[in-house]
């Protein structure tokens, strides 16, 4: 009779951890979503004193949830075989700042939103789109990630706030600059901008 | 056979909402005058921060382990991996592009605006939200929005969008009577989930395959587009508050109604300049991007309700067009 029970329960693990061996896209991004707001919720973080350490903590939670190289890679298309890989490492750095000093402390600042996750779509056997929205006092605003299965784990590769992708968006600013200027120019005015606000 | 069955079932529905205005009617004749706020106010109760799952997708296959390995992060960027980027819209050529052969006037003109924004519109936006609080400003916003209910529809046709124009109708009735003459949004609740139809003249010519042919940014209005200026003009003569009559009362009121929109989103303009690099070039992508996927999207969908709500099982999302098939998987 025990051994029955063991079996089965046996069973049961192996069927129920099968199909999560990578997880569903629209969970991952959840489960990390989930993380963001319990660090947000985080009654002891509160105080603002407290600020840099959920910056610290948002970090963490940042790297897992994003393929920032892909994010990179993406945003720079064709250009990005314009740099040399010193210049990539270096691209990918300052873009991430830039992107720190733009949206940390507006994340930081949501209190009462909330999230609901709707949908996802496979794209591809390693690119899926996860549709969710944020839910304010005075408006809802859809918000669409882009993942893609990287090191057995899907990863933000672009977020489409409103139907405007930022990748998109970064693309045609840097395609811009990079038509006039080298990507050492390009390297300088990331360094700028990220030394300013 | 699907597509018609659901229509119906979607008129049906409609049709079911006919009792609530008829309703209202009897209340209003019968000089009733309980709150008809308490029918749906108009800004969602926001309760802490709280996470729900609506639906999950349906099977979601487990990635195929055997796909052609990535290469190295760091690595070279190729072709084939700019069109897998937005398969969706066929290659990235058509992707947020426009020409802006008179970009030192739109850079200039992009100048005047950031400085009418930051010395003149936002103080004026900031001292109103400090005089009248916030769900009032939403009900005001909720009372012009009813008033461009004539844009929409009559877009929707031109479209060729009945449904989409009925919803404006039905939406417009119930906003007007039980939405005390639109101050309030019942319409947009859960329970009616009438959806504002996004649509305009910019988009209607779109809908038809004007292109937006140049950048333009005018003072005062900002980005547009030849197709989105003559656009504009279709929308101002379909308008009601533009035959107000003394030019000087329909400025004011035009005016009261910008004021009362940016109050509501003072912030935004400001984080889209912070974070970007090149500030006039990430304005002009974001009209394109934004205008462009207005275009695509006919009208305004009900919102995904969840299975909680309706007590009943919801369809499958993912129809054809939210699944596109990976060449190398075999469909079973």
């Amino acid at each position: 009779m025990k051994m029955r029970y063991v079996v089965l329960g046996l069973l049961i693990l192996f069927l129920w951890s099968f199909p999560a061996y990578a997880g569903a896209p629209l969970d991952t991004v959840k489960v990390n979503a989930d993380k963001v707001l319990d660090v947000l919720r985080d009654p002891k973080l509160k105080a603002p004193s407290a600020k840099e350490i959920r910056k610290k903590k948002l970090e963490v939670i940042y790297a897992e949830m994003f393929d920032e190289v892909e994010l990179s890679r993406r945003t720079l298309a064709r250009n990005w075989n314009k740099l040399n890989e010193a210049q990539r490492k270096e691209f990918v750095h300052l873009y991430h700042q830039v992107l720190e000093k733009a949206y940390a402390d507006k994340i930081l600042s949501y209190t009462d939103e909330k999230i609901v996750f709707d949908r996802e779509a496979v794209i591809s056997a390693n690119m899926a789109e996860v549709y969710t929205r944020i839910i304010t006092s005075s408006k809802e605003i859809p918000i669409m990630y882009r993942v893609i299965l990287s090191d057995g784990a899907w990863r933000v590769y672009d977020v489409v706030v409103e139907n405007v992708s930022l990748v998109q968006n970064y693309r045609t600013q840097f395609n811009e600059i990079l038509a006039k200027n080298t990507p050492e120019q390009l390297l300088e005015i990331l360094r700028k901008k990220v030394k300013a606000s | 056979m699907a597509p018609i069955r659901r229509k119906a079932e979607e008129i049906l529905r409609i049709l079911k909402l006919l009792w609530i205005p008829a309703l209202s009617f009897a209340l209003l004749f019968a000089g009733c005058a309980h709150g008809p706020q308490a029918v749906s106010s108009p800004a969602p109760q926001a309760e802490s921060l709280q996470i729900r799952l609506v639906s999950e997708a349906a099977e979601s296959e487990p990635p195929d382990v055997n796909a052609p390995e990535e290469p190295s992060p760091y690595g070279e960027y190729t072709d084939e991996e700019e069109s897998l980027d937005y398969p969706e819209e066929g290659g990235q050529a058509a992707v947020g592009k426009i020409a802006d052969p008179i970009e030192p006037f739109n850079r200039a003109m992009y100048n005047f605006n950031d400085r009418l924004y930051f010395w003149v519109l936002k103080p004026v936006a900031q001292g109103y939200s400090k005089v009248v609080p916030e769900p009032a400003r939403i009900s005001v916003s909720n009372f012009f929005s009813n008033l461009w209910s004539p844009v929409r529809l009559v877009n929707c046709l031109l479209q060729l969008n009945p449904m989409g124009a009925l919803t404006e109708l039905f939406r417009f009735w119930i906003n007007t009577t039980i939405g005390v003459a639109g101050f309030f949004d019942p319409a947009s609740s859960e329970e009616i989930n009438l959806q504002a139809q996004d649509e305009d003249f910019g988009q209607t010519l779109g809908f038809y395959g004007v292109g937006q042919g140049f950048y333009i940014v005018w003072p005062f209005l900002g980005p547009s587009s030849p197709r989105d200026t003559v656009g504009r003009i279709g929308d101002y003569f379909t308008y009601p508050i533009s035959y107000l009559d003394p030019w000087y009362v329909w400025t004011a009121v035009r005016g009261y109604e910008v004021v009362n929109d940016v109050s509501l989103r003072i912030g935004d303009y400001e984080s889209l300049k912070d974070a970007a690099i090149d500030p006039y070039v990430a304005m002009r992508d974001f009209y394109v991007q934004y205008r462009q996927k207005r275009v695509e999207a006919k009208g305004t969908k009900p919102k995904p309700v969840s299975e909680k709500q309706t007590g009943e099982t919801l369809p499958t999302p993912t129809g054809p067009m939210d699944r596109i098939f990976p060449l190398n998987r075999e469909e079973p």
